[in-house]
Parts: structure tokens; C-alpha cells; sequence
């Protein structure tokens, strides 16, 4: 779970932005380079292509069998071809499914920059199930005009069943232009005897892989260039099996041997365990610099020349990883740059073994250099892992809590929940700033009791007298954090209570934060801010709320947090748009999207937020073209969504699609919208269901309308809450297009008199307007012509100012037909009221006494001493109350009242 | 719950696992400390005492890794079962 209205790093999220700028993670997406000495595989390769109609193709064998050499080379000819091709190689650390997921959405990005975008957005936006980000992902697909091969490499490393599970989806649902290769130690998990028998599987397995006699003579005599007799080389097949790494091995260890056929026979007709041996000769054969060099770099996952020369305590590293790739002795290139290399890990796994048996103290030493270097060169995740490793936690925790603000920062969630796992609790418990650190990895699982228990250690440690504290045994590295763990707990706390739904808890922590949190902390009282503006809207106090939020922008505008405006921006227009203020809204949508471009750094983490909402907007005034290009231009930055994104984009295409006359596509819409619907913890104050039964009404499926309206439990005696308001509304509409008996209309009517009541209350100006189109609706049903026209009258001039259009067609033809009939005037006038339903207020008086004058807006404001916001709200309801739509006519039509 | 069953919760279970070829010894460590018996019929034992199943696969998985074919697994009964 996460709080996306909240700054980064007062929260952990979930998140991958920074994924593509790791190069160490960009060389898990890149196709391995060719092998040297690369002997053709033509009857594989051809295997491969008559496996196009495969939904999968599966290579497997055990380790040195030539798998990602094969299928590295296969797509040479695949991408030749014009297909994309999408690289992923897996290890342990991927057994995380949103990790696996970003690495393939970023696999397939890199293919095709576009792919798998809107797809990403869904995931990184957290808390969504894995099913809709891949029935996004295999929409995508479908779209794609080519054909696209994703390679998963080294699957066997994948355990995590629910990856399993999501895999087996994705290759159920797959386009036939997709197509799946997957390169493992051990069968997948996936159902292959279903694929075999449908003939949508593509195999290949060790018996295919290995050498025949012909290719281990191609090799041995043609690329290695060792003139074996035939017989030689029948022999080395037998005793290797066609097995490939021993055959290099083998190669390696006969190179420059005059004794060729003597050595063959030396192994040929004993048991040994063929790898081990020959691995043994070649690096008997090796000068003792490199021998040396090989097992004590056999502790890297990955290498490069100078952390090899840190690792082994001696120079020339690079030169030796490049004199080890000449010589084919086993390392792989990582990258075209040949900078990064590691062991095939047949090989590394050889090396270990001799490393561990040779001298058993040595690896934990090596480990260490290891995280020494990592730790000088910025990547804090290695040097921490490698620390671990080296069982020195002391060293893993220190690292981990000095590197925890530009992780959180950065979004590196995945690399925190792997900390959590590396460091052990009794360590991180005496370091209350690396435990505070961890805490939004829980919240992220949802593990909220572990996060009470943990703020309260922390609080204990922080209660001890600074003299005290170091005498028992707390542990802290980064003074500068600890000085922020009073106003960071707080905040923890005011989540917390947000996410348990208690408001005056949240009300409250966010206070504290504002009090305990240092002056300069200038993200933690934005987020305070932020937390206390939701909560104000929650409750329904809309000036409140706003006012909060612009407390908490100027804050993230001072420190550069330019997508956390973004997000408060959502909430900011959400709000102008309750409030009737269409215009506003707009205008902060314009606003961010100016602030994405002054940013000049491409587009931020909510840019496609700000597109769907001016779509909304406009999608309000029926300037559906205008709103169908916005969303257009959305949907191209979806990869810059929020997570409320995946449910609003739906939901406005749904509304289009409604005006467009198509309820039953915008029915399909409004469903996949309720199953990604997050409001990321706004009040939800237009929930989805709802929205489905007015769709529902629309279509006459009155049925399905009240069938939600039980489920919901509405009732017309409710008592009213804001959060409840779209709801009672959409009953009340649902009742009347049900052929209400006159007892049931009055019932409606009460309670749209007490809805009105409330919103006029509460200055919710779109509220107002669509509660009086209801209300004329219900007296038009009651029979009351008259009053109908007053109430469609009084709403259309609240509408006309900002354009409102789409509240009165979404009512149905009935509403429709009066409005024409108001707005043409061709049926019969409507009388002009001999004197107002509504009379003005005290204060409506004041104000029109003051319209009379000359004074300016302004003035007027400043003259009763309120805010030109209240000021216009008294305006507005005078107006409608008049039922005049400007000043001048306002001045005219109270003369005629005698006002 | 029957005393095997208990005894399973208990004691560390015995396991003897039978690959073809022959390991060298310097090869226990790395299968942290299991023995190795080289068999005459070319298959080498790996014997030892395993926590629990997941230790064992992680056993497996190493054997997997390094391309040992595995021939047969079995649970040596304690003594006097």
C-alpha cells in the first residue's frame, strides 16, 4: 500500500523509474553478444523457425549445453527479420513479482520504445492485481503490427509460484504475433503437455543441444584448431556426451598439448566427473597469476577490471578479463563495450567449489574488497549485498541506513524489501534510523501491526536521554536522519490512521508532524500539509482542503519536487470541479502541464494524469473531440501516470463512449475502471458502482440499476454524508426512471431538497447544479411543471458561466426535452415567478446592495470583508435564485421584485 | 501424528543421494559437508544429515547447477525403525 498524494520519501513506493538507469540492470535486457568460435547450428536454428506458430518455445537442458548461445544467435535471424526482440536474463534476485514484471515491461520497452508502456504505468502504480497489468500488457500486444519475441533467460531461477502462475496467463492470452522463449535448467511450471498437444509448444532440449560427432569434429578441429584424429574426437564425444562446456574444456586443456591422444585416453574410460576434471586440467594449465585471478573473481556475479584489481589486490584486471574472452575461458560479455563480464556459471560454480575447498576463509575476505569497492563507486545495493555475503551485517547495516534517503528517494523499493531480508531484525532493531527506513516496506506489504510495533521502538530509543542512549546498545550512522525521525515517525503514524480510515487521527499526526518536524524540512510539512488538505476534503470542507494543499505545493515547488505537485494538482482540481469551478480546474491542469514543460526534462510522473483530467473537463462542456484528443495524448504518456491514472482514463473514455450513444462500451469501460479503481486515498466521492448504474439507467436496464442499489443499501431516509452524496443522487435518479408511484416521487423529492441543502452548504457548485436538474426532473415526473422549470432554470444559469453540459443530456431524454423547451422557448414561455421560491438570504441582500453600486468584484469583497471565492458563491446563488445570468440583469430583475 | 512423523519434527532426517560419476572430495565443502563415497559403478553418494526439505532441494538444485545427472534419492530410516 501507498500514499501517492504523499512525497516521496515519506513513504516508500513501489516504482521503477530509475530501473533503466543502472547500467549493471540495463545488461540483464541486453542480448548476449556472439560467442567466439562459434560453431553453426543449422539444424537447431532451422528447429527454431519451424517453431514460428509456437506460442512458446522452450529450451531445456542442464547448465553448459549452448541454451542462450542458441537462441542468442536464433534471434539474430529473428530481428533480420523486422520482429522486436525483447531480452530478459534472470537471477535469484528477480523472485519479486513486481520486479520480475518491471524487468519485462523494461525488456520490452527497450525493444520498442512504446510497448508495454501503458502496461508499466499500472504497475508502477502499486497496489494493482498482476492480471490487469498483463491483460494490459496483452492488449498492448495486440496493437502491435509486428512480430515481437520475448527471450526469458535462465527461468529456472524464477520460484515465486504467483510469477509462475502470471507467466502462464500471459502465454495463454499472447497474440499469435508474440511469441515466448524460455531458457531453463528445469521445465517450467507452465502447462507444456496442453501447449505440446495443441501444438503450441516449440522444443529443445539437451539431447538436441548436445554436439553430434560431425559438430564436435566442426569445433574441436575446425574453430579450436586441434587436428584430432577422428577417432580422437569419437572418443571425446562419447565420454562428453556432446556436452558442450566439457568439449571446451576439453579443447582448452588440449591447447598446445603434445600429447594429445595420450591425454584423451588418460580420461576417457574413467568415471570422473568430467567437468570438474577438466576444469581442474585448464586451470592446472593456466599461469598461476591467472589461476589465482579465476578462483578469487569467482566470488563476483559480475566483473569488471577494476573491481577485479580490488577484489585479487593486484593490477591489470581489465587486461586479464580481456585476455580470459580472447582465449574463451569462460567469461561472457555483459555489454558491447566489453566492460562488464561475467563467469558462465557452470564454470563460476567450478571455480567456488575449488575456492571453497582450497582455502575456506578466503571467500568471506574476498566479499568484503567486493562491498569495499562497491561502496566507493555509488552502488550501495552491491556493497551491501556483498557485506551480507562476507556475514559482516555490522557493515551491511551501516551502508543500508546511509544510503536509505537517496534509495527512497530514487523509488528503489525492490532493493529495500531485499535489505530487509539481508539484515537481520535483531541488528536493525538498535538502529532506529535504518528501522524508520524499513517501515515503508512494510506499509508497502501491508504489514501495518509491524509498523505500529516498530514506530513504538523507535519512539523508545528516541525517549532515552542522548547519554543513554549509545550505553544501550542504539546504533546510529547518519546524525542528520535521526535529527528527522520525530517528525517522519508522526507522519507514519498519520498514514496509518489514514489508512485505518480514521480522519481526526490523521488530522492529528499531521499537526504533530507540522510541530516536531524541523524548519527545513521542507518535505515532511508539504506532506503534512497534503495529509491534512485529503483529510479536510474527506470531511467535505472543499476551501479548507484547498487551502492546504497550496500550503503543501508551495512547499514541493521550494524543493523541486515537481511530480509531487503534479499529484497534489489532481486533488486541487478535484476539488475546484465539486465546487462548480470548472474553469479553475482547468486551469491547474494547465498549470502542471506548463510546469512539465518548464521542467524541460521530459514528462514527469503524472503529465498523462493532467490530459485525462482536462479530457474530463472538456467531456463536461460535450466538446467530445477536444476531450478524445486529450485522452489521446494521454494514453502516449501513460508510461507517466499516477495510480489513479489506469481508473480515471477508463472512466472518462467511458463517459465519451456514453455520449457517443454506446452505454454497452461504456459499461465494459466502467468494469475494467472498478477493477483498477484507486482513488490512492481521496475521498471516493464518484465511485465507479455508481457511475455503472446511471450507465445502466441510461441503457433501461433499470433491473441492474436496483439490483446496486440494494447492494449499496441506499435508502431515500439515509442520513446524508458528502462522501454519499453521488450515490444518493444516482438513486434518486435511478428512482425516477422506475415509473415511481406519487408516494415515492415526494420521498425523492425530500431528499434531493436535503441533498441541495447540503451542497449549497458546502459550496459544492457541480453538486448544486446536477441536484437541481434532478430535482426538475422529479417534479416533471410529480406532475409539477412548474416548479420542474424553476429548478431546470435556476440550474442551467449556475451551468451556463462554466459550461456545464454533459450534467443535463446524462439524465436521460426526458430532461432533455424540458430543457429544450426552456432554452428555445418554443413551446410556451415560462411565466417569470410573481416572487422567488427561494428568497434571498441576509447576507445575498447585503451582497445585492452592493451589486447596485459601482463598486468592483473586489471592492465588494473587501467592502463585507470576505473572500472574493465566498463573494462569487453569494453572486452565483443570487443569480440562480433570480434566475438571471449577470450583474446588470441581476440589478434589473430585483427592481422589478422590489428588492 | 505417528512417531515417525513426530521423530521427522525431531531429528535431522538422514538422506542419501546417488549421482552418476565421480565427485572428487573436494567437493564437500561446497555441498556443505556432506560426504562423498565414490561408488565402483561410477556413481558417487552424497550422505549426510539434511535439516529439512528445503535444505535437500537446495542439495538438488546445487547438483542441478552443475550438471550431475542424479540417479536415485531415498531417506535412510533411523536406526531401529
Amino acid at each position: 500500500m501507498r500514499l501517492e498524494i504523499l512525497p516521496v520519501d515519506v513513504v516508500a513506493r513501489r516504482g521503477t523509474q530509475s530501473l533503466m538507469a543502472n547500467p549493471l540492470i540495463e545488461t540483464k535486457l541486453h542480448v548476449p553478444p556472439p560467442r567466439r568460435n562459434l560453431v553453426p547450428r543449422q539444424r537447431l536454428l532451422a528447429r527454431l523457425d519451424d517453431a514460428a506458430d509456437a506460442r512458446l518455445i522452450l529450451v531445456a537442458a542442464p547448465a553448459g549445453f549452448g541454451k542462450t548461445t542458441l537462441v542468442a544467435e536464433w534471434l539474430g535471424t529473428v530481428a533480420e527479420r523486422g520482429s522486436t526482440v525483447a531480452w530478459l536474463s534472470l537471477d535469484e534476485r528477480d523472485n519479486d513479482p513486481v520486479l520480475f514484471w518491471s524487468y519485462v515491461l523494461a525488456a520490452m520497452q527497450q525493444a520498442a520504445p512504446d510497448l508495454g508502456a501503458g502496461a508499466r504505468t499500472l504497475l508502477d502504480s502499486g497496489g494493482v492485481a498482476t492480471d490487469i497489468v498483463l491483460a494490459t500488457l496483452v492488449n498492448e500486444l495486440h496493437g502491435v503490427d509486428h512480430d515481437v519475441v520475448l527471450v526469458l533467460d535462465d527461468f529456472h531461477v524464477i520460484e515465486r509460484s504467483d510469477i509462475h502462475d502470471g507467466l502462464a496467463y500471459l502465454v495463454d492470452h499472447l497474440p499469435e504475433t508474440t511469441q515466448l522463449v524460455i531458457t531453463s535448467r528445469a521445465d517450467p511450471p507452465l502447462p507444456l503437455a496442453r501447449l505440446r498437444a495443441k501444438g503450441e509448444l516449440g522444443e529443445v532440449r539437451a539431447a538436441d543441444l548436445r554436439f553430434t560427432a560431425e559438430e564436435a569434429a566442426d569445433y574441436l578441429n575446425g574453430a579450436m584448431g586441434l587436428a584430432l584424429a577422428a577417432a580422437d574426437v569419437a572418443t571425446l564425444e562419447a565420454r562428453t556426451e556432446g556436452w558442450i562446456a566439457a568439449l571446451q574444456l576439453a579443447a582448452l586443456s588440449m591447447q598446445g598439448r603434445d600429447d594429445v591422444a595420450q591425454f584423451i585416453a588418460g580420461f576417457a574410460g574413467d568415471d570422473r566427473f568430467i567437468v570438474d576434471y577438466l576444469a581442474g586440467e585448464v586451470l592446472h594449465r593456466q599461469p598461476d597469476a591467472v589461476r589465482q585471478f579465476l578462483l578469487q573473481t569467482s566470488v563476483l556475479d559480475r566483473m569488471t577490471g577494476p573491481l577485479c584489481d580490488a577484489v585479487t589486490g593486484t593490477t591489470g584486471g581489465t587486461a586479464m578479463l580481456g585476455s580470459l574472452d580472447r582465449q574463451n575461458l569462460f567469461v561472457i560479455p555483459l555489454d558491447d563495450r566489453r566492460e562488464w563480464y561475467r563467469y558462465h556459471h557452470l564454470f563460476a560454480d567450478v571455480l567456488r567449489a575449488r575456492l571453497l575447498d582450497e582455502d575456506p576463509d578466503a571467500a568471506g575476505e574476498l566479499h568484503r574488497r567486493a562491498s569495499a569497492w562497491y561502496e566507493d563507486h555509488g552502488r550501495p545495493a552491491d556493497a551491501i549485498r556483498h557485506a551480507a555475503t562476507a556475514g559482516d551485517v555490522t557493515r551491511a547495516a551501516a551502508l543500508a541506513e546511509l544510503a536509505m534517503p537517496a534509495v527512497r528517494r530514487d523509488r528503489h523499493d525492490a532493493t529495500l524489501r531485499e535489505w530487509t531480508v539481508l539484515i537481520p531484525e535483531d541488528v536493525v532493531r538498535v538502529r532506529p534510523v535504518l528501522a524508520l527506513g524499513f517501515v515503508g516496506v512494510l506499509m508497502t506489504a501491508g504489514e501495518l501491526g509491524r509498523v505500529d510495533a516498530t514506530l513504538r521502538e523507535v519512539e523508545e530509543w528516541l525517549a532515552l536521554a542522548p547519554e543513554a542512549r549509545a550505553a544501550s546498545g542504539m546504533v546510529v550512522v547518519d546524525d542528520e536522519q535521526l535529527r528527522a525521525l520525530p517528525g517522519a515517525i508522526e507522519m507514519y503514524r498519520a498514514a496509518l490512521a489514514l489508512m485505518h480510515g480514521d480522519i481526526d487521527g490523521t488530522v492529528a499526526h499531521a499537526r504533530r508532524v507540522l510541530a516536531v518536524a524541523p524548519a527545513d524540512d521542507e518535505l515532511g510539512r508539504a506532506a503534512a500539509h497534503a495529509l491534512l488538505g485529503l483529510s479536510a476534503w474527506s470531511e467535505g470542507d472543499l476551501d479548507r482542503a484547498f487551502a492546504e494543499y497550496t500550503e503543501s505545493i508551495a512547499g514541493m515547488r521550494r524543493i523541486g519536487h515537481s511530480a509531487d505537485i503534479l499529484g497534489c494538482s489532481i486533488s486541487m482540481a478535484d476539488i475546484r470541479v465539486a465546487q462548480g469551478r470548472l474553469r479553475d480546474a482547468q486551469r491547474l491542469y494547465e498549470q502542471g502541464l506548463q510546469l512539465v514543460a518548464d521542467h524541460g526534462d521530459g514528462p514527469l510522473r503524472g503529465t498523462a494524469d493532467m490530459h485525462v483530467g482536462l479530457a474530463e473537463i472538456l467531456r463536461e462542456r460535450d466538446d467530445r473531440e477536444a476531450a478524445a484528443e486529450h485522452l489521446r495524448q494521454a494514453e502516449a504518456l501513460a508510461a507517466f501516470g499516477t495510480r489513479q491514472y489506469p481508473y480515471r482514463s477508463r472512466a472518462v473514455r467511458a463517459g465519451l463512449l456514453l455520449a457517443d450513444g454506446d452505454p454497452a462500451g461504456c459499461l465494459a469501460l466502467l468494469e475494467e475502471a472498478e477493477r483498477c479503481y484507486d482513488t490512492d486515498f481521496s475521498p471516493a466521492v464518484r465511485p465507479i458502482g455508481a457511475r455503472r448504474a446511471r450507465a445502466h439507467v441510461l441503457q433501461g436496464d433499470i433491473r441492474a440499476a436496483r439490483a446496486w442499489v440494494r447492494e449499496r443499501g441506499l435508502s431515500t431516509d439515509d442520513e446524508l454524508a458528502y462522501v454519499m452524496e453521488f450515490e444518493h443522487i444516482t438513486l434518486a435518479i435511478i428512482i425516477l426512471n422506475d415509473r415511481p408511484p406519487e408516494r415515492e416521487v415526494r420521498t425523492v423529492i425530500a431528499m434531493l431538497d436535503r441533498l441541495l441543502a447540503a451542497a449549497e452548504a458546502g459550496d459544492r457548485g457541480s453538486s448544486v447544479i446536477e441536484i437541481l436538474a434532478v430535482q426538475a426532473l422529479a417534479f416533471d415526473v410529480g406532475g409539477e411543471p412548474t416548479r420542474a422549470h424553476d429548478a431546470l432554470r435556476r440550474a442551467l444559469a449556475l451551468a451556463e458561466p462554466e459550461g456545464y453540459v454533459r450534467v443535463f443530456t446524462f439524465l436521460g431524454p426526458r430532461l432533455q426535452a424540458l430543457r429544450e423547451r426552456i432554452t428555445t422557448g418554443t413551446t410556451r414561455p415560462i411565466p417569470p415567478p410573481a416572487d422567488l421560491v427561494d428568497p434571498l438570504s441576509e447576507r445575498e441582500l447585503d451582497v445585492l446592495r452592493l451589486l447596485k453600486s459601482d463598486l468592483s468584484g473586489p471592492d465588494i469583497a473587501r467592502e463585507l470583508t470576505v473572500s472574493l471565492n465566498t463573494l462569487r458563491t453569494h453572486t452565483k446563488s443570487i443569480y440562480s435564485k433570480l434566475g438571471v445570468n449577470s450583474r446588470r440583469e441581476a440589478v434589473r430583475r430585483a427592481a422589478d421584485l422590489g428588492l | 501424528m505417528s512417531a515417525h512423523h513426530i521423530g521427522s519434527y525431531l531429528a535431522i532426517v538422514q538422506y542419501e543421494i546417488r549421482v552418476e560419476g565421480h565427485l572428487s572430495s573436494r567437493w564437500e565443502a561446497w555441498f556443505d559437508g556432506l560426504s562423498l563415497t565414490r561408488a565402483d559403478d561410477g556413481t558417487t553418494v552424497i550422505q549426510g544429515p539434511i535439516v529439512d526439505q528445503a535444505a535437500l532441494h537446495g542439495v538438488l538444485q546445487k547438483l542441478r547447477d552443475i550438471g550431475v545427472p542424479l540417479v536415485s534419492l531415498s531417506q535412510l530410516r533411523p536406526e531401529g525403525e
